[in-house]
């Protein structure tokens, strides 16, 4: 291309000896949700950089004071927005930890294929998405349209796609409809085919492989140290799945595999999340084997779980049991808790203290994309600026949660 | 000090105390219905019953009774310990007295509430005490089971009007007496009485009767459920939305403490609930001190006047700088209110005396009442003897001798807190005055003859201490923000000093109570609204 100054031969450019300050972010769209990166460049490689988070702060915990705990699951819904139904059974459990309950074994059942979809839902997003940022979009398309499906599946459950708030603690808004298994099923098997599919694309392409191999490496002592969990910190080699190490509802009981990576670089990250998908299949066929056709989804406690509507409108012990459960809130036992599950991004936690009152006296989350935020800054320091796309991707930083 | 032990622990009791009264003093509820600490013992609800562990050494007393057996289908004999009732058990030293870790309370617990709410409507949607009902929260804590009873429920009369301040439902009344005995016992006048048997049996009035002692509302209160409602407040809150602030009833010289309820979203007061002082009002409080609470909203001067045209806050202060700095110091009055606080009084006190240099101190308010034995006194005023000991030289002249000196033309200006006339015949005189500033919180004579008139804020606006008959100096909380463009008198009188060119710079309320320490001190023993 011609020199923009005609007047200027070449080699006559002086390029400025000082790096370069660039700023991307808040608001970009390389920038999943909104975060900034202040990179000090020199030439395109990046000396020094600043990751900045907290613009997607909505002061959730405090949110979560006012209301009851019931109350608290669509808040819960707006932290990992790609998972959703992942940070509902999170709490849902956390409370029933408080409680000293465990919901029926159908319910646990129900949970773990539900939270088993959303965890390919938002694999597939964070994959996706990875691969279209580096300018493959076919997978991408591949890939949302099979979160589609998945989210059918969800919406016909608990009729939202998106924001579902069907956790209840103690069980569930509603026991699965008649079509579930079937339906399910259906979508588990496009979700093997299509990631068949996309592997072939990519897994063979030069270009792609380029660019996530040996980019962004940390180490598996600095991931730990950094509190990194889930697809990250399996990619980094260290095999800790919260679904193995101490087992909730049901996993204890099914086989699957932890899928591990050997370089830690951005291309294990991506590897470990494809591979996880197809566990997660293979957890939700043994799921919908043992999960029953018939029984209660609800624990019998009518501290916790709001009768039958009949029941309500003909017998006083009906109202009363509604009326306390809706006007003041189910009521967790004095004291505090900590409940950490495997959601999306790794370990999901909830720390709750209750004062004995029908309001969370504090909710604390535990973010797994927080500390995976948190190790950015080291991954991409001395990578091209190019290299921050995939970095980034591969952690798939959910500003909802991140932020809180 | 003997105790006895519940539960593992070991509570101390005074003799004659029965075993719920002393656990209710260690801070320890035993459920109950038909107790109240006010009221004799009737044991006729038997939530409150527990087990009497036997002394050691010797055998339980054990009941022979058939129990279901769910595996064989039929009753099987079985033995179960006779359970007391704990407000009849008087406590007495190394009993060993179990009731929440007792099964077998626990089991008739949930019998009792079952058996309560077996002929109970579906009534809490409609019903006033649902938020606050016993029969709610017993069957959580107690019972959590559904109802097993398929038969139609018994049905009686609803809606009954018992006089001019109660509704009675028969159907939602557990006949635990409280209301009856209240009446009896505390107001000595029996207008309520028990009818019928079983689950029949409801309570009913005196033949020729209504419920129209002075203490009528006081029956609602003491029910523990929603049988009795109060006509003032039906339908009108969901007491789930009330926060409660505890004040002191302005309406007699008694003081009694009192918890106001009221609205946080629309700034409204919807009720007054007694609070327990022994040493004042114990439980209880008088139907014309539970209704004063009107007055918060009723009759109320909320914007300043002059000449009776309404003006802005700054106008009306600069007329009445006007007015009192042309005021011949030795001609100016100032009229105290035992309508208001301590405070505010002393804020008053302390412009006219201290900084005006007038001698002239009157006192006003509302005018005598009738007093009755059990609580309501004569004076219907909350602070007259806070007054009288703020004016520690001379004691405050009344409004008949402000009458009389302004008849004779000693007093041509006069500053006055409140505007109430102690004696209605006399108010004409106040048309012969030059200038009179009134800083009113209700409409009244010295508001209506009033060259200017202050908004000032009501006793449940601003926190303030009162002074009761008995002479304990009682801190009353606010409740509301302030109504209209009403302050509290004391910051209006920091404003007039000011406007006056005097050094009163108070801006918090903690400052005027640091300045009036010495004062109020003197004559008057600070007791706070609490347990005396």
């Amino acid at each position: 291309m011609e020199p923009l100054d005609l007047d200027l031969d070449h080699g006559e450019i002086e390029l400025a000896a000082e790096p370069m300050l660039i700023n991307v972010g808040p608001s970009h769209p390389a920038m999943h949700g909104t975060v900034r990166i202040v990179m000090e460049l020199s030439g395109e490689t990046i000396e020094r950089c600043d990751v900045q988070v907290g613009y997607l702060h909505r002061g959730f915990e405090k949110m979560c004071e006012r209301g009851t705990w019931t109350q608290v699951f669509p808040y819960v819904d707006r932290c990992n927005y790609v998972s959703p139904m992942l940070n509902n059974v999170g709490f849902a459990l956390a409370c029933e930890k408080m409680l000293g309950i465990e919901v029926p074994e159908r319910c646990q059942w129900y949970r773990m294929i539900l939270g088993e979809l959303a965890r390919i839902a938002d694999h597939l997003t964070c994959d996706g998405a990875m691969v279209m940022e580096l300018g493959a979009f076919t997978p991408f398309l591949w890939m949302v349209k099979t979160r589609e499906m998945i989210w059918d599946v969800l919406e016909e459950e608990t009729g939202a796609r998106l924001t579902h708030s069907f956790g209840r603690v103690g069980g569930m808004a509603a026991p699965p409809t008649p079509g579930f298994k079937e339906h399910t099923r259906a979508v588990v098997d496009h979700v093997r085919r299509v990631l068949d599919e996309v592997k072939r694309l990519l897994l063979g392409n030069r270009i792609f492989l380029d660019r996530l191999e040996g980019v962004g490496v940390i180490s598996p002592e600095d991931a730990v140290s950094l509190g990194w969990t889930g697809p990250a910190l399996r990619g980094a080699g260290v095999a800790y799945d919260v679904r193995k190490a101490s087992p909730y509802l049901k996993y204890g009981e099914v086989e699957f595999d932890v899928p591990v990576g050997t370089a830690s670089d951005c291309f294990d990250r991506f590897m470990v999340r494809m591979e996880e998908m197809e566990q997660s299949s293979r957890i939700i066929d043994q799921c919908l084997e043992r999960m029953a056709d018939e029984g209660p989804i609800n624990v019998d406690d009518p501290r916790v779980v709001l009768p039958p509507k009949d029941e309500v409108y003909s017998t006083i012990e009906g109202t009363i049991r509604h009326f306390k459960i809706v006007m003041e809130g189910l009521k967790l036992p004095a004291g505090e808790v900590y409940s950490y599950t495997e959601g999306g991004n790794g370990e999901l936690g909830f720390y709750l203290v209750s004062d004995g009152s029908g309001t969370p006296w504090r909710v604390r989350i535990r973010p797994p994309c927080f500390f995976v935020t948190g190790g950015l800054e080291r991954i991409i320091t001395g990578q091209m600026v190019a290299d921050v796309v995939p970095c980034f991707g591969s952690l798939n930083m959910i500003g909802g949660e991140c932020d809180r | 000090m003997p105790t006895f032990k519940l539960d593992g622990r070991e509570i101390p009791f005074e003799k004659g105390d029965s075993i719920i009264q002393a656990a209710r003093r260690a801070g320890v509820d035993i459920p109950h219905y038909c107790w109240h600490p006010g009221l004799s013992v009737a044991a006729n609800c038997r939530m409150c019953l527990v087990e009497m562990l036997p002394p050691p050494g010797r055998k339980p007393l054990l009941l022979d009774v058939l129990e279901w057996d769910a595996e064989k289908e039929d009753y099987v004999p079985a033995k179960k310990p006779k359970l007391v009732p704990a407000c009849q058990q008087a406590a007495g030293e190394g009993m060993e007295v179990a009731s929440d870790s007792s099964e077998h309370v626990a089991r008739a617990r949930a019998a009792v509430q079952e058996l309560l709410l077996l002929n109970h409507p579906v009534d809490c949607p409609i019903c006033d005490q649902a938020g606050e009902c016993r029969l709610q929260d017993y069957w959580l804590e107690h019972q959590g089971t559904k109802k097993r009873m398929k038969d139609e429920i018994v049905h009686k009369p609803k809606g009954v009007v018992f006089g001019p301040t109660i509704v009675y439902d028969a159907e939602r009344c557990i006949v635990c007496t409280r209301c009856v005995r209240f009446c009896e016992e505390v107001v000595k006048d029996p207008v309520l009485e028990k009818r019928e048997r079983g689950n029949l049996s409801e309570i009913t009035l005196a033949p020729g009767r209504e419920l129209d002692h002075g203490y009528t509302l006081m029956t609602e209160y003491v029910c523990p459920v929603g049988a009795l409602t109060a006509r003032d407040f039906r339908f009108k809150a969901r007491v789930w939305f009330l926060r409660s602030a505890q004040t002191v009833c302005t309406g007699c010289a008694t003081g009694c403490n009192a918890f106001t309820d009221f609205d946080p979203r629309d700034q409204t007061v919807y009720r007054y609930r007694p609070r327990e002082n022994m040493a004042v009002n114990r439980y209880w409080m008088c139907d014309d001190g539970m209704l004063d609470y009107r007055r918060i909203h009723e009759n109320r001067v909320l914007e300043a006047r002059v000449r009776g045209k309404k003006t802005s806050f700054e106008d009306a202060l600069e007329k009445a700088r006007g007015i009192l700095a042309a005021a011949p110091a030795e001609q100016l009055g100032v009229v105290l209110s035992a309508q208001h606080s301590n405070e505010d009084n002393f804020a008053i006190l302390r412009l006219c005396r201290d900084y005006l240099g007038t001698g002239h101190i009157y006192v006003s308010g509302r005018a005598q009442g009738l007093g009755d034995p059990v609580l309501k006194h004569a004076d219907r005023n909350p602070n007259t003897a806070g007054v009288t000991a703020l004016c520690t030289s001379t004691p405050p002249k009344t409004f008949s001798e402000l009458a009389k000196d302004i008849h004779e033309g000693r007093i041509t200006h006069v500053l006055s807190l409140g505007s109430y006339s102690s004696d209605a015949e006399k108010t004409d005189a106040l048309t012969r005055l030059q200038g009179l500033v009134t800083l009113a919180t209700h409409e009244g004579p010295l508001a209506k003859h009033a060259t200017v008139v202050l908004p000032t804020s009501s006793w449940a606006e601003c926190d303030g201490t009162f002074v009761n008959a008995k002479g304990m100096a009682q801190e009353s909380e606010k409740a509301v923000a302030p109504r209209g463009h009403s302050e509290p008198a004391w910051r209006l009188a920091g404003h007039l000093a000011r406007a006056l060119g005097f050094p009163m710079a108070w801006t918090k309320l903690s400052q005027v109570r640091k300045a009036m320490a010495p004062e109020a001190g003197a004559s008057v023993a600070m007791i706070s609204g609490a347990e005396a």
